[in-house]
């Protein structure tokens, strides 16, 4: 193998990666867009999501089973979340829905330990989509191929829904001005309600997608929080095309440090994260007054 | 709230115990090792409590979230166990060490924290403190990595020819309680004075204040280098503590449990960290007995405070002292 | 005419593709009371940013004193003497009355003291109730700022700008959500303030600014339309054209 194809088949592993960051920091956008809410407990919407997709695809054997009832029991986890604990914070400033949240994310970790044990589940690719195929630069594993084009399929439809669809005409109004929204004649508290729901409901589904390449245990919510905001920084809140760029961006900066400096993997994020700061506080792709 | 008139014994007591803060909390924390069921818990809510006011001085009376405070905790440990372990320092010259990484370290995420706006500023506080975490982790050699650093031990502390037993815990407690307490006075100078007064007002609109003259990020940068060196003198007393510095000193938890001292003891009052500080370390202490699931119990009880009693038990105690 | 204290030379404000001010430019006198008016969406407020740093315009200046002060940061204002207050009202809420002017008063003395005790600056206290005293709020010194009336705050905020002892003044619809008393209250400071120093008022209410100011400069769709004494502008047809209907 040549060091240039290594070189390829590295950056498509980072693509891969970055695919499911991509994701995480499209729902944390989402729900910070349209509720000035940072979601501390993302992290542990993704474990919750991964757990729940291990577990019934052992129960079911479908892979697709578990897809959806990840989406679906992770939405309706966030419905719930945001109508008792998170709706009665607004007004309170933006830090109490964040604490909150970040409290949130202790309990549900400490939950999942109760439910399915310290150590974590043994997660397995599914029986199709296992194995390597050749794909000109190398031998790549074909669930990452499967990851790379789920994110693709998830994120074209979430496209489509907030940019085409009359329910996302609302989600991009009240993300600019409630008010306007209310103005509308439509019930801000429901679309609030959804649009948290349709947030987690994203986290859960990255969660089940990652199971497979990351090891399933209460804590593995913990660095994906942190990757998904490195993201966001790096992205800039507002927009899905800047949480894709961002999210394929850092997956890709990531891969290419582990392949020439493994040690500098961890901390190359981070090295892109201040660089962005320091260049452009805003992020790539923010708008620039959008935090204040 | 200082020299109001005070019309009810309650609240001529409020108005004694803010006016003489720092001698109020020493009070608190000399007595303290006789309250708790142990000498161990005692010193750590000294330290943790120290670090508490530290993070309070942002959170609470700056208006700044911070979700990487470990890193300044932890920089402080590993500073001052390093320079004892590797190149045999004295304790008394080692907690500066801690001080000053703690604070270069602050200034570095400080100006990077400070050019990000609102609520950014919690997920890029919490982002760095994590590569301050991946950093120490890897630097193996120095700092022992995943095993953390050993060896970080005091025996004797001799003051002039008068030896003090540093491995007797209560003189090791009060020994410490030296370097709180002037902290602790240092603090509540920095409070009453004009920049004190800056500070608040940035934490009550960034806007106005700026309209007022202050440069706003300057106040920011310096209240978070202060904040950090304040964190780090915490560490470096925990690393004399503990003998050891261990890996979590920096990791995400650390820093949340600083959080939830913080806002359970009640935010920008003096004395709030301490009872935060007590509160969480007690709770983990009583919950390890009873159940695997501390962190359930402490979260549970961290939620119903956001949501009922956003004061913190002292900030509600003081709102309510205020009312009789 | 007086020496031009404020410039603003051929000011342009985009918003993406809306243009908000559109190549204005206007001289205001030292030691005169000005009024910028229009109707709705003239610009007013998009201009008063301008002047006072919030906004950097899209292109054109504004030279203060003969200097350029395009793009300074918000503190330099207050530090140069420039001083305003918001169309919103924009205090610190949760600190009391006299600690809010006391604030304001201490940036020109101490910025970066850390170990003197405030309540020991007797001079700050003294020069704060001063200002609170001419504004009229001194009996409220000791209460929270946000418990105020909405004409207090008003007030408390002018006070604050104040605090910097400004050689130039801008007010932002000083009298908007006010009561007829209140307002009458604000317009008779507003004419005390004006006789020591140079002050810009933007203002929705035209009756309210033609009896007290001495010049008037009038907006229109984000272009400079008259300017002149109130009678000059009452004389205008350009004017009258634009506020159609309503009696000047």
């Amino acid at each position: 193998m040549t060091d240039l194809n290594l070189l390829l088949l590295q950056t498509v592993t980072g693509i891969a990666l970055g695919s499911v960051y991509a994701l995480l920091a499209i729902g944390l956008s989402l729900i910070f867009g349209m509720l000035t809410v940072v979601n501390f407990a993302h992290g542990a919407y993704f474990m919750v999501g991964a757990y729940i997709g291990v577990y019934v695809l052992s129960a079911t054997g479908s892979f697709f089973a578990s897809l959806l009832a990840v989406f679906f029991s992770t939405g309706l986890f966030g419905l719930l979340t945001e109508r008792v604990l998170v709706r009665p914070l607004y007004g309170r400033g933006p830090d109490y829905p964040l604490l909150l949240t970040f409290g949130l994310s202790y309990v549900i970790i400490d939950v999942i330990r109760i439910i399915f044990g310290v150590e974590g589940l043994q997660s397995s690719t599914p029986a199709a989509l296992q194995g390597s195929v050749n794909i000109g630069i190398g031998y790549f594993p074909i669930y990452r191929l499967f990851l790379i084009a789920a994110a693709a399929v998830i994120i074209t439809a979430l496209w489509l829904f907030i940019e085409k669809s009359r329910y996302g005409l609302i989600i991009r109004a009240g993300a600019r001005d409630p008010e306007i929204v209310r103005i509308l004649g439509i019930d801000v508290a429901k679309v609030w309600l959804l649009v948290f729901g349709l947030g987690t409901a994203i986290a859960g589904l990255s969660g089940v997608l990652a199971a497979p390449i990351r090891t399933v245990t209460p804590e593995m919510g913990i660095p994906v929080l942190v990757e998904s905001f490195v993201v966001t920084v790096v992205g800039g809140m507002g927009s899905i095309g800047g949480a894709v760029i961002a999210g394929l961006l850092v997956g890709v900066v990531y891969s290419l440090t582990a392949l020439y400096a493994p040690a500098l993997a961890e901390l190359s994020i981070f090295a892109l994260m201040a660089l962005v700061l320091v260049v452009r506080p805003q992020g790539l792709f923010g708008r620039e007054g959008l935090m204040e | 709230m200082e020299g109001a008139p005070s019309r009810t014994p309650y609240r001529l007591i409020a108005t004694q115990v803010s006016r003489h803060r720092v001698a109020a909390v020493i009070a608190f924390l000399v007595v303290l090792p006789w309250l708790t069921p142990s000498h161990a818990l005692a010193a750590n809510i000294l330290i943790f409590g120290l670090y508490a006011v530290g993070f309070n001085l942002l959170f609470g009376y700056t208006g700044l979230l911070s979700f990487g405070h470990a890193a300044f905790l932890g920089s402080g440990s590993y500073a001052t166990g390093v320079v004892m372990v590797h190149y045999g320092w004295p304790w008394w010259l080692a907690i500066p060490a801690g001080i000053t990484l703690a604070a270069l370290i602050g200034l570095c995420m400080g100006y990077l924290v400070i050019r990000s706006r609102g609520i950014y500023f919690a997920m890029v506080t919490l982002a760095l403190g994590q590569c301050v975490y991946f950093a120490f982790y890897k630097a193996e050699a120095i700092t022992g990595g995943e095993n953390g650093l050993r060896g970080v031990n005091v025996e004797t502390i001799d003051l002039l020819g008068w030896k003090l037993d540093f491995q007797d815990p209560i003189t090791k407690y009060f020994v410490m309680l030296v370097f709180v307490a002037a902290a602790l006075w240092f603090v509540s100078r920095l409070l009453a004075s004009p920049f004190g007064a800056v500070l608040e007002s940035v934490r009550e609109n960034e806007k106005r204040a700026a309209a007022c003259g202050y440069d706003v990020a300057r106040t920011k940068l310096l209240a978070f280098v202060i904040s950090a060196a304040i964190c780090g003198l915490a560490g470096a007393l925990r690393a004399l503590h503990l003998s050891i510095v261990p890996i979590d000193s920096l990791h995400y938890l650390t820093s949340g449990q600083v959080v939830m001292m913080s806002l359970l003891g009640g935010m920008g009052t003096f004395f709030g960290p301490f009872v935060g500080a007590a509160t969480i370390l007690w709770v983990e202490d009583v919950a390890t007995i009873l159940t695997k699931s501390w962190q359930l119990v402490v979260g549970v009880i961290f939620i119903i405070f956001v949501l009922f009693f956003p004061r913190g038990i002292w900030g509600s105690f003081l709102h309510w002292l205020g009312r009789r | 005419m007086n020496h031009p204290i404020l410039v603003a030379e051929n000011i342009t404000k985009r918003f993406g593709a809306f243009v908000a001010l559109k190549n204005v430019s206007v001289a205001f006198e030292a030691g005169r009371l000005t009024a910028i008016i229009g109707p709705n969406g003239a610009g007013k407020s998009t201009f008063f940013n301008v002047l006072t740093g919030a906004f950097a315009p899209t292109s054109g200046n504004v030279n203060y004193d003969g200097h350029d002060i395009t793009g300074k940061k918000q503190h330099e204002f207050a530090r140069m003497g420039i001083a305003k207050s918001f169309q919103i009202t924009n205090l610190f809420p949760q600190l009391s009355v006299l600690e809010n002017v006391r604030v304001a008063v201490q940036m020109r003395h101490s910025r970066f003291q850390l170990l003197t005790p405030r309540q020991s600056m007797k001079g700050l206290i003294d020069q704060a109730e001063g200002l609170l005293n001419l504004v009229g709020l001194s009996s409220y010194s000791s209460q929270t700022a946000r418990d105020l009336a909405h004409g207090q705050q008003r007030c408390l905020e002018i006070a604050m700008a104040l605090a910097c002892d400004p050689k130039l003044l801008l007010l932002d619809e000083p009298t908007a959500g006010m009561s007829p008393e209140e307002t009458l209250v604000m317009m008779d400071l507003i004419v005390r303030l004006a006789d020591q120093r140079t002050v810009i008022l933007v203002e929705h209410k035209m009756k309210l600014v033609m009896g007290i100011c001495k010049r008037i400069i009038v907006l229109h769709h984000g272009e400079f339309l008259a300017e002149g004494t109130p009678d000059d502008v009452r004389a205008n047809d350009e004017v009258k054209r634009v506020y159609l209907g309503q009696s000047i």
